[in-house]
């Protein structure tokens, strides 16, 4: 357990101190929530529903959570790269050890990014007027919790998969889809037809869903329950490709 | 007891054999250097060594534990300074020490001992609150060896330590290696012959994977014919193996 802390404390320490990872995983997903929100009173009221508040948050939140992904996938292609792990492969430290080392701060992130954007956007809600249900921003933030894991899962393969250099483009590649067919900055729904096909073949679509689901506190079936169970065991497949991988790569790299 | 053990030691990589049929042996206390050019197989002997890499065949013992069925014992007993200096770059001196004692299974209060003998052991006192990203090449070598030595290891492995350091940071760097000496057993890669000629008890010469001379420097020389490790080392590897 010590082993595990302690790899997890340095991976913490590493991702605070690089600037990169305030600018990505908290700037970013505050300065999109300004701006659309901005836009949001800009345009005729109900004209694009997805940019109010309580939409946009939780959308927003599933955002910031892609970034999360692309700093997992650097830090463990950073460290397979410059021979970091290859000294703690010559200790007693277990790929679980090293597995759970990347993830648990990596999901201490993810909670705190939430807790900011999600603050970020109350007190947005009360300056335009639109005050956010405190209850449902925690259930929103809860419902969150499978999908960092999942996006994390995701992180840690393309980190084993890819060196340093590709492995950041390889996730803006997943950002950019995730973004478009998340329904983050539209309403899937109201597409319809091959666009809300290709939109339910992608987990986070199902994450941006049960998020606002929880905001709106609908916790209908088709709503709710399916889009998060969707989530769940996409995280848990993910995760375990992720941990599978990992331990691949530790052999192979010792074979 | 043997401190390093290598019987018909053998890696291929499917065409290419680095390492072939190594018969070592290493004793306790000893600093003992590999010498070779690029892929002579000096640094895949290392990984075999310290169970980075899976021998293809033949046997290799670390303070007489195998490194294929004892490799939770080996790795307890054994420290490495790889070729890249391996070190957390956004920690701090101490914290990558402490982070690597904890590591090596040293409770909190037993870190922070162990972190502070090594800092005053490699004076390193005047960075030891710099993250390790802006240190120069010569301390982070430091703090590489450093971080090695942190769980009290019986063989410490050095894979080219001062490979790309100026003579200054070279010369600092051989003080270090020389304050170990007979303390720990210290098997060193290197490329450089003045630093084996300066450092090393033994000395082991590889060519293409292959065990080409080996013994004490007067034993080198006199096996190849000629004076200084230098000139001994090219007279031998112009020779080749077994000509």
């Amino acid at each position: 357990m010590n082993r595990k802390l302690s790899f997890s404390w340095r991976n913490i320490k590493e991702l605070i101190r690089d600037p990169l990872g305030y600018i990505f995983c908290v700037g970013f997903p505050l300065v999109m929530l300004i701006i659309m929100t901005v836009l949001d009173q800009s345009i005729p009221k109900d004209s694009v529903t997805v940019f109010h508040i309580e939409k946009l948050a939780p959308g927003v939140a599933v955002f910031g959570q892609m970034f999360v992904m692309l700093f997992t996938s650097l830090n463990v292609a950073t460290d397979r790269g410059g021979a970091f792990l290859m000294r703690l492969y010559a200790t007693p430290m277990t790929a679980s050890d090293l597995t759970a080392g990347y993830i648990l701060p990596m999901l201490i992130v993810s909670v705190v990014q939430s807790v900011i954007t999600f603050t970020a956007a109350f007190i947005i809600s009360v300056i335009i007027g639109s005050t956010l249900n405190i209850g449902a921003v925690l259930l929103s933030m809860l419902t969150l919790i499978p999908s960092a894991l999942m996006f994390i899962g995701f992180g840690l393969i393309l980190g084993v998969l890819f060196n340093e250099k590709a492995a950041p483009g390889m996730c803006s590649l997943i950002i950019s889809l995730g973004g478009f067919f998340g329904g983050i900055w539209f309403d899937a729904e109201s597409t319809g037809g091959i666009m809300l096909k290709l939109c339910k073949c992608m987990p986070m679509y199902y994450c941006t869903k049960a998020a606002r689901s929880a905001m709106a506190l609908d916790f209908g079936g088709s709503v709710f329950l399916l889009p998060v169970g969707i989530v769940i065991a996409c995280a848990v497949v993910i995760i375990t490709l992720g941990c599978f991988a990992f331990s691949k790569k530790m052999r192979a790299d010792i074979g | 007891m043997l401190a390093v053990e290598t019987k018909g030691l053998v890696k291929r990589y499917k065409d290419l054999t680095a390492v072939d049929s190594l018969d070592l042996s290493v004793n306790e206390g000893e600093l003992f250097s590999l010498l070779g050019v690029n892929g002579a197989g000096k640094t895949t002997t290392v990984r075999m060594l310290c169970c980075l890499s899976e021998p293809t065949s033949g046997e290799a013992y670390v303070m007489g534990k195998s490194c294929t069925a004892d490799m939770a014992q080996v790795k307890s007993v054994i420290g490495i300074s790889p070729q890249d200096t391996a070190v957390s770059p956004r920690l701090t001196v101490r914290e990558n020490l402490m982070f690597m004692s904890r590591v090596c299974g040293l409770d909190v209060q037993g870190s922070k001992q162990r972190t502070d003998e090594l800092i005053e052991l490699f004076s390193m006192q005047k960075v030891v609150n710099k993250r390790a990203k802006t240190l120069s090449g010569g301390w982070k070598r430091k703090l590489s060896i450093a971080m090695a030595l942190i769980g009290r290891p019986q063989v410490l492995f050095l894979d080219e330590p001062t490979l790309g350091l100026d003579v200054l940071a070279r010369r600092e760097l051989w003080k270090v290696i020389e304050s170990l000496k007979g303390k720990i057993t210290i098997i060193l890669t290197t490329h450089y012959m003045e630093e084996a000629e300066h450092l090393s008890d033994r000395i082991a010469i590889m060519i293409e994977g292959k065990l080409a001379a080996l013994g004490t420097l007067s034993e080198i020389e006199q096996q190849a014919g000629a004076q200084g490790l230098e000139n001994a080392f090219v007279a031998i590897a112009e020779r080749g193996v077994g000509k």
